[in-house]
């Protein structure tokens, strides 16, 4: 994103704006048209909720599951994995193919601005993971996980922990150069990560929550289990170790990000 | 160099020249890749209105030349104005897009919208964009408006990635390889487009390693080899004095030797040939010679040398620069 792309001096603020929700459109139809996304994103969390359901459906609140039921520790858990799923991991993965592709080369040469892009993928990530986020409550709720009240923290939480893990997933297609890579390269650091930050059960060694604590992963797990779980108010303190490696993310992809297929 | 060359317009007065009828004046330009240099020194000038081809081999700097006028590569030096703009200027780089429209080598659209989809969501980036009925006809896609990118043949991808390039009403195209993977007919479609595009007063810089389509369809073409301009001229005068020279060739029957013949000449796969400047005077002595003496002169052909006949000669010396024209991935 150069100054002369963020001035775009011959655009007024509502052609901003509705080039924003051009971009969104398009994208959106784009991703629901892909069987695979319309897999990840409806049939992954259903699944893995009923699952979850199936095994654990009977364990009632337990201080093994911090206070809460199997169920309502999972709930944002797995709500989580899929914010994740669209923002960092499916975003990476695609913005690695559109470059290599030439997609993003030939956005490059239209007078759309850089930001524009950028925001236009954020504002799709975040209507995806508010789709599953809707999805993952109601079939909690089918396995007696009462709806949350505290709507307003779950959308800040949703958007703050969307923008973090889209500047992560932008950062992590800047840093590798094919698209074959792309999917390993995410999954590798993915994968762990979560099942260390409680994601698929919860971790009781202080050390090790510690320092996933500072990771991206388990605040923004902790971030959801408040308002989804326990309604409570904005878990302030882990949506600041969350945004900040949202500005991690975002300064890499500022650096590091190229639109052509082939460096220099 | 070779000493028999147009000399291109520009390079004297380099960046100097610029007026309101040039789209493009490219002076002294340099560009190398680590120890690579893909461009060692090439100036040319696109006048508005014109096509223009940049003809050579893989590696003879065509694309990088192409895309430092694009805004995606930096030069390493020269002087390069687009429509009266630097393209290495960031400044410049979003009136340039708005202005300018491209087509890349690869097919860059994405496979789950339409065709319509697709083109209405790239003339939305534009100010004043062309309507997407009339560029879905003019790139010859109507009828297939509804149809997903992904069920498109590669012929009509090509298309549908033509009529991205077009869909800003771009005063200046960029072609690059525009024609690859089309099988004639959609190729005389194509060029018969670009011909249209010209008519309409847009100016078209293309790159093509085809001779056929430079002669085709450009009204000046810039022949590169290893990174530099080594002619420039209208296709049929490329390659200067040679263009002019003339080569005759037939069969004479057993028994005439070629130094019976009133002109000097050659032999050449068993054909008699003589090349000449002035093939009107030694064709009219030669068939009075053969009237005279009763001589048929059988496979009586006169040609001019083709442009592949001067591309092939003019890039033979010049090894290939090294810079591939498309790197690994």
């Amino acid at each position: 994103m150069t100054a002369a792309t963020l001035t775009g001096g011959r655009l007024h603020r509502r052609n901003r704006l509705g080039l924003v929700l051009h971009q969104v459109r398009y994208e959106q139809l784009s991703f629901w048209r892909n069987p695979q996304s319309a897999v990840f994103t409806f049939v992954f969390p259903v699944v893995f909720v009923a699952l979850m359901g199936a095994l654990f459906g009977g364990v009632g609140k337990s201080a093994y599951f911090g206070g809460l039921s199997a169920l309502q520790y999972y709930v944002p858990t797995i709500a989580a994995l899929c914010v994740l799923g669209s923002c960092y991991g499916q975003l990476a993965v695609a913005l690695a193919a559109r470059r290599q592709n030439g997609i993003l080369k030939r956005i490059r040469a239209t007078p759309l601005p850089a930001w524009v892009y950028f925001v236009g993928l954020l504002a799709h990530c975040v209507l995806v993971s508010l789709a599953d986020i809707a999805l993952i409550v109601g079939v909690g709720r089918l396995y007696g996980v009462p709806f949350p009240s505290q709507w307003l923290a779950i959308a800040l939480t949703l958007v703050l922990g969307a923008a973090s893990f889209c500047a992560l997933g932008v950062a992590v297609a800047s840093v590798i150069s094919n698209a074959e890579a792309a999917p390993a390269v995410a999954q590798l650091v993915l994968f762990p990560l979560l099942f260390l930050s409680g994601t698929y059960t919860p971790i009781h060694s202080q050390l090790l929550n510690r320092v996933t604590g500072w990771l991206p992963i388990r605040p923004f797990n902790e971030a959801l289990t408040g308002p989804l779980a326990r309604h409570t108010g904005p878990d302030w303190r882990h949506l600041a170790v969350l945004a900040a490696w949202g500005v991690v993310g975002a300064l890499v992809a500022v650096r590091r990000f190229r639109w052509d297929p082939r460096p220099e | 160099m070779h000493p028999e060359l147009t000399e291109a317009p520009v390079p004297a007065t380099a960046g100097v020249t610029h007026g309101q009828s040039d789209a493009i004046t490219v002076a002294g330009l340099r560009k190398s890749y680590g120890s690579v240099q893909a461009v060692r020194d090439v100036s040319f000038r696109v006048r508005n209105g014109e096509i223009v081809a940049l003809l050579g081999p893989n590696g003879a700097g065509k694309t990088t030349t192409l895309e430092i006028l694009e805004g995606f590569r930096a030069r390493d030096g020269g002087a390069v104005a687009v429509l009266g703009l630097d393209p290495g200027d960031k400044a410049a780089a979003r009136e340039l897009r708005e202005r300018t429209g491209l087509v890349l080598q690869d097919i860059a659209v994405e496979p789950y919208l339409t065709v319509r989809e697709t083109i209405a969501r790239q003339a939305g980036y534009y100010q004043a964009p062309r309507g997407v009925p009339e560029v879905i006809g003019l790139v010859g896609l109507a009828g297939l408006e509804r149809r997903k990118v992904r069920t498109l043949s590669g012929g009509q991808k090509r298309r549908l990635d033509l009529a991205l390039g077009l869909v800003g009403g771009p005063e200046l195209l960029y072609l690059d390889e525009p024609t690859t993977g089309f099988d004639p007919a959609a190729r005389r479609g194509a060029w018969d487009l670009i011909r249209a595009l010209r008519a309409a007063g847009t100016t078209i810089l293309l790159t093509t390693h085809d001779m056929a389509e430079a002669q085709a369809l450009a009204d000046r073409v810039v022949l590169l080899s290893s990174g530099a301009v080594v002619a420039e001229g209208p296709p049929a005068g490329l390659g200067g004095q040679d263009g002019e020279r003339a080569r005759i060739s037939f069969t004479l029957p057993p028994g005439f030797p070629v130094t019976g013949l009133p002109v000097p000449a050659g032999i050449h796969n068993g054909a008699v040939v003589i090349e000449t400047a002035s093939p009107t005077a030694e064709l009219h002595r030669l068939t009075s010679w053969a009237v005279q003496c009763d001589v048929t002169l059988s496979g009586l052909t006169v040609e001019r040398p083709s442009l592949e006949d001067v591309y092939l000669r003019l890039t033979r010396d010049g090894a290939p620069a090294g810079a591939p024209e498309r790197s690994k991935r």
